[in-house]
């Protein structure tokens, strides 16, 4: 196929805007990357070069100082232990919506993905009163569940999709050599229903382990924090020595990045998904 | 079989665990979110029921009235911003363009990284003393317009609808292309027959069969520029001044710093109904035109 000038001017053209928004979405995060080498004083007085070395100085105060460990282990537990709840109760739900009978399953599936419109500030003081009866308060239980239970209407609402499209013949041959429920469900669909778990488990895991809300209200204790609110306790402590808390940045934005460019289609088929249903 | 998959015991093994922590920790608190915003409390001494005193209130309260405006700024903010410029990403991407794969990569990118890294991120973007912007005019000569953004009354909330449209450009970008793959490509074969341009071709075939889509993305903007919470929060604090007050950042303020539960709660309706209403009128208006291929 022939390509006409002016065609190919449009394309310069899609090229330019392309790449002037490539640069735009990168260039901050890069420059915070080489930042974070720099001193304070370089900083002020070199903010576009590179650094004059590449020193893990102020990576090591944000560890030893900023307690940037800490907070990455904590914001590792209650993500992973709201995961692996969210998955395997969600999935469970959805098979028994989807291939279960039972006269009330489609009201069920309505009821849970009533939640998906729900704002969490609808629903933040009262858990608060709740936690604080039940002596969770301060502890990471009173983030991990509140998190499981916010995560299931999208989780259920894939699952859901996903299941319900699978052929009815391998349970009725998983039936005929005797196999009861739970094998069908462990050892059939759970397997074939990878690539919807892993999405699943992705997106919760982004959600839960971006959040500031949750841990900022439940959580008091600095030793208990999760990543994001550590970052926020960084604003007032070092409030001139910027380069530290740049370095914890980083640390923060590091494992998204690498799990992105790992798993992105999953990622941005689930953020997809979650959203279009509204 | 159906003896296996009509067992009700089953059933409830399968269903009960997260409908209890679903009805416990999401359904439960809604109601009793709407009960604690008749009352006076600080969920410590008794509590008094005051009617819909906490409502009133809050209307007086030029604070959330400005927050609410905020919001509302934020929303027709966030839609001028992400809805063209992600249609016109959008169109670019769908066509068969080398590195297509890799621009939505990038572009989808902000909107997985922390709110807070981002906010924070853009705190040193915007920094009067080192930050880019600044250094970028100085620069090119315009020392004139530098400014301490971030604590400039007029300017500091339109600072923070740029970042919220950094971050999330590239995500509405990808919901509307997964729409237009939804499109039969024998449409744009049939049109490319007929001569038809690609801005005829965009005009004719693929705007008028993502419109729905392009519907729900309006709403999700809308819904989500209601719960913006991280960025305001750590950007500014609603600061200066709650010149950046958002509803959110305002009902965290009221609950958790000065401890008034109820006022607090009362926000927490309002927001649930301005979401519920976006999300109603959105499945109204989707129902109405849906497309079938």
């Amino acid at each position: 196929m022939k390509i006409s000038t002016k065609e190919s001017v449009f394309l310069v053209l899609k090229y330019v805007v392309l790449i002037f928004f490539t640069i735009l979405c990168l260039y901050p995060l890069l420059w915070l990357f080489l930042s974070s080498f720099k001193s304070n004083s370089e900083l002020y007085s070199n903010p576009w070069g590179l650094p004059e070395s590449f020193s893990l100085v102020n990576y090591m105060q944000a560890i030893t100082e900023g307690h940037i460990l800490q907070y990455f282990g904590n914001s590792v537990i209650i993500a992973v232990s709201a995961v692996v709840v969210a998955v395997l109760l969600s999935s469970m739900v959805s098979y028994a919506i989807m291939r279960m009978q039972w006269k009330l399953s489609k009201a069920a599936l309505q009821v849970f993905l009533l939640g998906m419109m729900i704002p969490v500030y609808a629903m933040i003081v009262p858990l608060f009163s709740m936690f604080n009866k039940m002596h969770l308060l301060n502890t990471h239980l009173a983030v991990i569940i509140p998190h499981i239970g916010i995560s299931f209407p999208m989780a259920i609402f894939i699952m859901s999709g996903f299941m319900g499209a699978l052929p009815k013949e391998m349970e009725e041959a998983a039936v005929m050599d005797g196999c009861n429920i739970y094998q069908i469900f462990f050892k059939i669909i759970m397997p074939i229903s990878q690539s919807s778990i892993v999405t699943v488990a992705v997106v919760t895991f982004i959600n839960i382990w971006n959040d500031l809300l949750l841990p900022q209200i439940f959580l008091t204790d600095s030793s208990k924090m999760t990543l994001p609110v550590g970052l926020t306790e960084f604003q007032g402590q070092y409030t001139t020595n910027y380069v530290v808390e740049i370095a914890a940045v980083i640390i923060t934005i590091i494992p998204s990045i690498i799990v992105y460019i790992w798993l992105h289609k999953h990622i941005m088929e689930g953020m997809v998904a979650g959203a279009v249903k509204g | 079989m159906n003896k296996v998959l009509g067992n009700k015991k089953s059933i409830a093994v399968f269903v009960l665990p997260a409908f209890i922590i679903y009805a416990i920790f999401v359904l439960v608190p809604i109601g009793y979110n709407i009960y604690v915003s008749f009352l006076q409390t600080d969920l410590m001494s008794p509590s008094k029921f005051v009617g819909v005193k906490n409502y009133i209130n809050l209307f007086k309260d030029k604070t959330f009235t400005g927050a609410l405006r905020n919001n509302i700024l934020m929303v027709i903010g966030s839609l001028i911003a992400h809805l063209p410029l992600a249609l016109l990403f959008g169109n670019i991407l769908f066509q068969k363009i080398k590195g297509s794969h890799f621009f939505q990569t990038v572009f989808f990118l902000p909107s997985v990284i922390c709110g807070v890294a981002v906010g924070l991120t853009w705190t040193f973007v915007y920094n009067s003393e080192f930050g880019l912007i600044n250094k970028f005019l100085e620069i090119i000569g315009l020392e004139s317009l530098q400014h301490v953004w971030l604590a400039d009354k007029k300017l500091a909330l339109f600072c923070i609808i740029i970042v919220v449209m950094w971050q999330f450009v590239g995500y509405h970008m990808v919901i509307q292309i997964a729409a237009m793959k939804n499109i039969p490509l024998s449409y744009y074969e049939a049109a490319e027959i007929d001569g038809a341009s690609k801005w005829v071709q965009f005009k004719s075939i693929t705007f008028p069969l993502i419109k729905p889509i392009l519907k729900i993305d309006a709403v999700l903007i809308i819904t989500g520029s209601l719960k913006y919470y991280d960025l305001v929060a750590v950007m500014t604090g609603g600061g200066p001044n709650h010149a950046t007050e958002l509803m959110s950042t305002y009902m965290f303020y009221q609950g958790f710093r000065t401890l008034k539960y109820g006022y607090s709660a009362a926000i927490g309706v309002i927001l649930l109904v301005l979401c519920m209403c976006s999300v109603l009128l959105s499945n109204f208006v989707f129902r109405t035109e849906q497309v079938e291929f």
